[in-house]
């Protein structure tokens, strides 16, 4: 039995058989035999040589599909893996030091990756990548395992991985996943938010660990404690066999809150709302009673697929939203995504090496209007479907009151692209900015002024604030919360949004945690957008709350100072309030 | 001729990603097409022409001076063409 500890992401307990995913990299014998190193000599020629016909064939393709250009970096791919050099540092590893071959590979390749990715320069340490490519080249054919699809699942397992990206689970059927483990991520993860998203138990930034598990081991989820048990003993898979069973009765209790209003003891309505990536979520959000979306996440649109959403798609997915809304409020937040992945612009934007402060989001939209007007038609002539002022447009990573002005006259130019063709669209569409940037908190007054809504973005708030990579579980610990820099500056925004009486949501990991809700109220705030299977509880605590004693615990979180003290501090007073809720 | 060296001096172009993969694999071709020995040197760095890798790992950027030397036979007509290729901004 074997236990592993990471990061909780999205609770409950799955019990199930694992499934590796990006197999090719974790399966590797370091040393074979003296009397074996003739015959993997010849292995590793032959898988070589495979992969030379392979990268031919893909230049070949290349060539057809997208011209010479691209070809030719097949080309040079096929220099790299025909390099003397190469095949004679790794054949010289399995000679002397009995290695396999694909332990020799993975060494000798991973030395020249950190070679490049050392070199000043970024452009060449990007070449790091083209290095790796090829040890995943190598590494397929050498342990003889085809790339699996998370679309080829036919059983369900429990999916444990390096890290999970968007475009590795666009194929994923819900039905065959149990739950999830990750080496890699933290609390807003894509891993983290898939998981909540689809409501199953996850576990990130374990660290290294796959190396210990095979594929069809039994395994053990536990997101309520953060743990990943492979192949427990009998006694404790009936304990967790037994506390399953009490999550999901706990669970049901909780699930009579969910058509109950969100309101404190002491009256005062507070607007629940729910975050989204795929319009079919839109069901899990009214199905919880939440009172519209306060965040549609609308990347999701662009990932998994090979060419950029056409405004039909776009118009599609808001019409769907909007449709099952029935008249509710819908945020529609604009793109919020590296350049390296929208397929037109990724070929000449390669990822870059910071990309949380690079060229994405709203940025991006603004250097490439085309795709930025696309999707602001197609929302514009959605909400033609709604009650007018409920489609509202949120634009993310505002930094700057000119980057604001601008991306609105944008809009202001699509409507009037639309009337001059007599295409129906609605005029009352609120347009309003994500809070997420130090920058728009501090001058949270001089936006409030020309913003028609604010939500604060507390996932990248914390990150960008506390300069914290909020995907680094080396540096999960500083990535605080409760953070009295964050509530200093949640502050700021809330008094900025009365005194120019504009409406200001919470998005962001910060409002699904429970432990958090009363310091919010006592903040001011009034609106938050959570993931959906978080409403229920909220709502429970919620309805214990009285807004004096919120303000209460905001003062005294403030006066705390240290956000550890405070992280226990909230956490106290939740059980006293609902002390039912046991995590 | 043997046992000549010639020398030159190139500077890459300012605009274009300098010696990246593309180039690279261009300079390779080329000079595993010539018989005699042709190396790259930027700054105290040396790279053997003939392999792609010790060439990416020059890091020559957009206007930076690499000297270009090759030893052996035909070492000038080699180091024409060498040179012409980058002229040409590696031009198939």
């Amino acid at each position: 039995m074997l236990v592993k500890r990471g990061i909780a992401v999205s609770p409950g307990v799955a019990i199930g058989p694992a499934w590796l995913f990006g197999a090719e990299r974790l399966r590797i014998r370091h040393y074979t035999t003296k009397s074996a190193i003739d015959a993997e000599i010849t292995r590793f020629r032959n898988a070589l040589d495979a992969v030379c016909v392979e990268i031919e064939s893909n230049q070949t393709i290349a060539n057809q599909q997208l011209g010479e250009q691209y070809g030719a970096i097949f080309g040079a791919h096929l220099l790299m893996a025909r390099s003397p050099q190469l095949s004679d540092e790794i054949e010289r590893l399995i000679r002397e030091k009995i290695n396999t071959p694909e332990y020799a590979c993975k060494q000798v390749l991973e030395r020249y990756a950190e070679v490049f990715r050392n070199l000043g320069n970024q452009y060449h340490a990007e070449r790091a990548h083209d290095i790796n490519d090829l040890q995943s080249r190598l590494l397929r054919h050498l342990l003889g395992k085809e790339r699996q699809e998370l679309g080829d699942l036919s059983k369900p397992v429990i999916v444990l991985s390096r890290n999970l990206t968007p475009s590795e689970t666009a194929s994923l059927k819900r039905e065959f996943v149990l739950g999830f483990a990750t080496e890699e991520g933290g609390p807003t993860s894509h891993t983290a938010i898939l998981a909540g998203a689809l409501e199953l138990p996850a576990v990130v930034g374990i660290g290294d660990f796959l190396s210990e598990v095979e594929s069809g081991d039994k395994v053990i989820i536990d997101g309520n404690r953060g743990e990943v048990i492979i192949n427990p003993v009998d006694s404790v898979l009936a304990e967790y066999l037994e506390s399953q069973q009490k999550f999901r009765t706990n669970y049901a209790a909780l699930e009579i809150e969910r058509t109950a209003e969100p309101i404190t003891a002491d009256g005062e309505r507070i607007q629940m709302l729910g975050n989204i990536e795929f319009p079919g979520e839109t069901e899990h959000c009214l199905e919880r009673g939440a009172d519209g979306i306060g965040l549609y996440r609308t990347e999701f649109l662009y990932l998994g697929v090979t060419k950029e959403p056409s405004e039909e798609d776009h118009y599609n997915a808001y019409c769907e939203v909007i449709q099952a809304l029935g008249g509710r409020e819908i945020v529609i937040r604009t793109l919020d995504l590296g350049a390296d992945k929208v397929p037109s612009v990724g070929v000449h934007h390669p990822a870059s090496t910071n990309p949380a402060l690079g060229l994405r989001s709203i940025r991006l939209s603004l250097q490439y209007l085309e795709g930025f007007k696309t999707q602001l038609r197609a929302i514009l002539r959605a909400a033609v479907h709604a009650q007018p002022g409920s489609v509202k447009i949120m634009f993310p990573m505002i930094s700057s009151l000119y980057e604001f002005r601008q991306a609105k006259m944008v809009v202001r130019d699509v409507m009037d692209d639309l009337d001059e063709s007599s295409v129906g669209f609605q005029r009352e569409v609120p347009v309003g900015m994500m809070v997420e940037v130090p920058s728009a908190a501090i001058l949270a007054e001089e936006f409030a002024a020309e913003v028609d809504f604010f939500s604060i973005g507390t996932n990248d708030l914390i990150q960008y604030t506390l300069a914290v990579d909020r995907g680094d579980p080396a540096v999960s610990s500083h990535y605080r919360t409760g953070d009295p820099a964050i509530l200093r500056l949640i502050s700021m925004v809330v008094k900025a949004a009365e005194n120019h009486k504009i409406p200001v949501t919470v998005c962001g990991q910060m409002s699904s945690d429970p432990k958090f809700l009363p310091l919010l109220i006592g903040l001011g705030i009034r609106r938050i957008s959570v993931t959906p299977h978080a409403i229920p509880e909220l709502k429970a605590v919620l309805r214990q709350l009285k807004i004096p004693q919120c303000k209460d615990i905001a003062v005294h979180s403030e006066w705390l100072g240290l956000s550890r003290v405070i992280d226990n501090y909230l956490q106290g007073e939740l059980r006293k309030i609902c002390p039912q809720l046991g995590r | 001729m043997g046992g000549q060296s010639v020398v030159r001096t190139v500077t890459l172009g300012s605009d274009g990603g300098g010696l990246h993969l593309v180039p690279c694999s261009r300079l390779v071709k080329l000079a595993n097409g010539l018989t005699c020995n042709v190396s790259v040197r930027k700054g105290t760095i040396h790279a053997d022409a003939k392999n792609i890798l010790d060439l990416m790992v020059l890091a020559a950027g957009p206007g930076e001076s690499l000297e270009l030397m090759t030893s052996g036979d035909g070492a000038e007509e080699a180091m024409a063409r060498l040179v012409r290729l980058f002229e040409t901004n590696f031009a198939e």
